[in-house]
């Protein structure tokens, strides 16, 4: 059973790469973008690079029918996209073209079981795990886990020619996130506050953490929309940054999958609140449950023995 | 130019009730608009111009929702369940798009619940399509639209027809008031049924079933003694290589 995966920003390509081995045929990528991200994804497994590269000011949306002209040609059982809005697009046009297609929002884990692929994901907002049984061909947008490149050759990049249609759509405007103004991008610790945090004036506790731990401040959206303490280059969430920090300690913020969705992709999660209750507490690794006026201030004195 | 708007196509998973045996029971929840819908619609309204705009939405629920915030008229699919397969429902809905007719741009949230639909739905109209879309405006016969793009935003120029799908950053600022709320339930509803727009497909994904999420394997440490928690989660970090 042969797969593609679709391919139009950084992500985690190893990961979906890694899926889509599951079925044990061939994996082919289709890369959409810059020849960087065509040579990045050739490096992460993969049995082949299909490269359409996108010429100045051009999405890579536009180029959905050239792109899904190819998959389905090849009439794969599987086809997986990363989680971006370019993907999703392409994605999606590439269902239409799959006879008979299942369309899946989220497959960060997959099987196979005879003939069936089985898809294991969270639902109902994590609060449960849903099998997923697809006779047919699937479309997926991939949000499991990157993993580690396994050492081999870098696939073969074939370019493919462009259709000569004038595209359909232009970029005429590029904005630089707001995000990397406060370095989060690139952080490897991070220190977040939510609504646990009474006062403005408390906020210097959190930051002298922050100092103690060299890690960069971050905040939940309330902070920054509702309270205004923080601008938007510190807030993360579904609705305006991802980040993927090695160490993320949120004080007093409560979970909320809005924020959460933010950093899932942090390698260790500390909750510090004073809720039993608190969402966080089922989605971090480590929690302290107490008052974080009296646990911030012991952990930035362990930070500066450290 | 006309513009239809696509809501309140999803149920809330806060409203359905997990038992202990991991099974969910979704009778208590309805199907509901959401923050995407409602920035959806901002974006609909600034784009429809004074020119129609038509609300299109499937399952139970509050069917006047877009009506009371600008639609002049709506198109009900009553008998629609949500479904693991979103080319379903994408169905459904490229349906409802035909059935309305004559629409340059289909507006619908992203859909934090299921953010394939939305794409279906551009899919199986065959038309172009933007997702994570902030705003929109439209200069002559093209529309500008401002799309998230990794960690920023992009401006992009697209033709019609083309659906674009909005993500929120936030919840509704304004609801609307009482009165327009109540001169909702006047404006002109139809109501059909998927077998009314053509639409058989039970779609190609079969829910074997659901289970609670093993135990959450986070360690929490009791904070009455904030030193000695401290040094427990310091000693977890350091054997986690993050320190």
């Amino acid at each position: 059973m042969d797969s593609w995966i679709i391919v139009t920003e950084a992500g985690p390509v190893a990961g979906v790469t890694a899926a889509a081995r599951e079925l044990g045929g061939t994996v082919t990528a289709a890369v959409v973008g810059p020849r960087p991200l065509a040579e990045s994804t050739a490096a992460c497994g993969c049995d082949s690079v299909q490269w359409f590269s996108t010429p100045d000011g051009v999405p890579a949306e536009a180029l959905a029918l050239q792109v899904t002209d190819l998959v389905a040609a090849a009439s794969p059982r599987l086809v997986l996209a990363l989680d971006d809005p370019a993907g999703r697009v392409l994605l999606a046009v590439a269902a239409t073209r799959l006879v008979g297609a299942a369309l899946v929002s989220s497959v960060p884990r997959l099987s196979v079981e005879g003939d069936n692929l089985v898809v294991t994901r969270p639902a109902v907002e994590g609060r449960v795990v849903e099998t997923l049984v697809v006779p047919g061909a699937l479309a997926g947008v991939f949000d499991g886990e990157d993993v580690d490149v396994v050492s081999r050759a870098p696939a073969a990049i074939t370019e493919v020619a462009p259709s000569g249609m004038a595209p359909s759509m232009r970029i005429i405007e590029t904005t630089v996130a707001p995000g990397e103004a406060a370095g989060l991008q690139q952080a490897e610790r991070v220190v977040s506050i939510g609504r646990g945090v009474r006062k403005r004036e408390d906020i210097a506790l959190v930051e002298e953490l922050a100092d103690a731990a060299h890690a960069k401040m971050a905040c939940t959206l309330p902070i920054c929309d509702d309270m205004r303490w923080y601008d938007e280059s510190h807030v993360v969430g579904t609705s305006t940054q991802q980040i993927a920090p090695d160490l993320y300690i949120a004080v007093g913020v409560s979970g909320q999958p809005q924020h959460m969705s933010g950093v899932r992709a942090a390698k260790v999660i500390v909750a510090i609140n004073n809720d039993p209750e608190a969402t966080i507490f089922k989605k971090c690794h480590f929690g302290i449950l107490g008052d974080l006026y009296e646990i911030v201030p012991a952990l930035t004195a362990a930070f500066k023995r450290a | 130019m006309k513009c239809v708007i696509a809501f309140k196509w999803a149920k809330n998973p806060q409203d359905a009730r997990v038992s202990a045996d991991g099974a969910v029971d979704w009778r208590a929840a309805k199907m509901v608009a959401t923050d995407d819908d409602a920035a959806a619609v901002v974006v609909a309204r600034d784009l429809a111009a004074g020119d129609e705009l038509v609300g299109l939405t499937v399952g139970d629920g509050d069917v006047a929702w877009a009506a009371a915030r600008g639609a002049s008229s709506t198109l009900s699919v009553a008998d629609v369940e949500p479904n693991a397969d979103s080319a379903v429902l994408g169905e459904v809905l490229a349906a409802g798009v035909r059935r309305i007719g004559g629409a340059d741009i289909v507006i619908i949230g992203d859909g934090v619940w299921d953010q394939m639909v939305a794409m279906s739905l551009a899919g199986q109209l065959g038309w172009a399509a933007l997702a994570g879309v902030v705003s929109a405006t439209a200069e002559g016969d093209r529309l500008h639209v401002t799309r998230k793009s990794g960690t920023g935003t992009e401006v992009i120029e697209v033709g019609t027809p083309v659906v674009l799908a909005v993500a929120a950053r936030r919840a509704e600022d304004k609801p609307p008031g009482m009165k327009d709320v109540l001169a909702a339930r006047k404006k002109p509803l139809e109501k059909v049924a998927m077998a009314d727009l053509g639409v058989t497909s039970v779609g190609g994904v079969t829910v074997r079933g659901t289970a609670l999420p093993e135990a959450a394997d986070a360690r929490i440490f009791d904070g009455a003694d904030p030193e000695g928690a401290v040094e427990q989660l310091m000693t977890a970090l350091r054997s986690e290589g993050v320190l």
